[in-house]
């Protein structure tokens, strides 16, 4: 059990691992991912970590921290980024009337001379679609894979009732965007001008350093503050391991 | 004036189809033709429209759930769910219903 501490065993365990304040599991044990060959070694780092801890031993105590998310790669840093949005696209694969849905579909905005789509939303998952009329719909908004698909999945049924041949094709997630909070304050000048190469920071512009990390390709926005942006990733490992190979640069940059 | 076109919304109001009742009456008794009435009512329209957009000063305050909204053609409808609706004497009305229709005071392609 040492060496697979980032997972649940026991039924207690996995309802103790679902972090009341983590958004990205919302499905509980249906969201978990493959678990990572990385996880044996990201684990043992685990165990010195910070607040991580106390969730290995089993006892069933919701931890502290949201470091538990069940899938995650909790690595050295004891923090894993929650995920805010997820953005997929759909191929209904058929030509849409959007004023008849605009009409006959509830929470639906149509206005032509703005947007060429009809925007939807819907409260549970709580997420917006847009609605084109070639029947490619863009859904936004989700907190989980599972919520962008289940929402996509209504929007759909949504559309066949109100008569059109909707189908569901090409389901594909495009973007998942999550933030953390590494709790302490970091000096960006220091970071821009280390890491040039990746590092755009024009504080008169924009009061974040914007991280563009080569692999894996993900943007990062950083601020003073410890709070960090992440962005651009098609899957959620992908956010996991960029906030994991910044975190140490950032130590470095603590303000103190 | 004939390109000139008013929302007929408010011809479903009470003020509305109680003119529309009288014209109807005074058609059926044969004392005024058809296309006045309708001239009336068109004129109506507009009169109205005008009459809200200027003259009309009351205000309410409200706040709901909102159930479901739509917009389509340039107007807005709301459905909001449990009401509570206070006016400018101070009353308040609950409602557990209310319907909203909104439109632009001029009609789309007006300048």
């Amino acid at each position: 059990m040492e060496t697979l501490n980032s997972h649940p065993v026991t039924a207690q365990q996995a309802k103790s691992f679902i972090s009341p304040t983590s958004l990205s599991m919302p499905g509980g044990a249906g969201d978990l991912t493959p678990p990572s060959e990385q996880d044996g070694t990201q684990s043992n780092g685990m165990n010195g970590a910070l607040g991580s801890g106390e969730h290995a031993n089993g006892t069933g105590v919701i931890p502290s921290t949201p470091a538990a998310t069940p899938g995650a790669v909790t690595g050295a840093s004891g923090i894993v980024p929650a995920l805010q949005n997820i953005v997929a696209t759909v191929n209904l694969d058929c030509r849409l009337d959007l004023k008849t849905i605009a009409l006959h579909a509830r929470n639906a905005e149509y206005n032509p001379k703005r947007f060429a789509a009809v925007i939807m939303r819907i409260r549970d998952p709580k997420t917006t679609a847009l609605i084109f009329a070639s029947g490619k719909m863009v859904v936004t908004g989700a907190k989980s894979e599972d919520d962008s698909k289940l929402a996509s999945r209504k929007y759909a049924r949504i559309i066949q009732k109100l008569g059109f041949n909707a189908k569901f094709q090409e389901f594909k997630i495009q973007n998942i965007v999550g933030s953390c909070d590494i709790k302490f304050p970091i000096r960006l000048e220091g970071l821009a001008s280390n890491h040039h190469q990746f590092s755009s920071y024009e504080p008169e512009l924009f009061p974040g350093l914007i991280y563009r990390m080569m692999h894996p390709k993900i943007v990062l926005l950083i601020f003073v503050s410890g709070k960090i942006v992440l962005t651009g990733a098609k899957v959620r490992e992908d956010i996991y391991k960029a906030f994991e190979q910044i975190y140490p640069t950032l130590q470095n940059f603590r303000k103190s | 004036m004939a390109t000139e076109h008013y929302y007929e919304i408010y011809r479903r109001a009470s003020i509305g189809t109680t003119l529309v009742d009288t014209l109807d009456e005074l058609v059926e008794e044969g004392r005024i033709e058809p296309q006045l009435a309708m001239r009336v009512v068109s004129r109506f329209d507009r009169a109205i429209a005008e009459a809200l957009a200027e003259k009309a000063k009351g205000r309410l305050n409200f706040k709901g759930h909102l159930d479901v909204y739509r917009f389509c053609d340039e107007v807005w409808t709301f459905m909001i769910k449990d009401v509570n609706l206070k006016l400018d004497s101070g009353q308040t009305i609950q409602a557990e219903k209310v319907k909203i229709v909104a439109c632009n005071v001029k009609k789309p392609g007006e300048v």
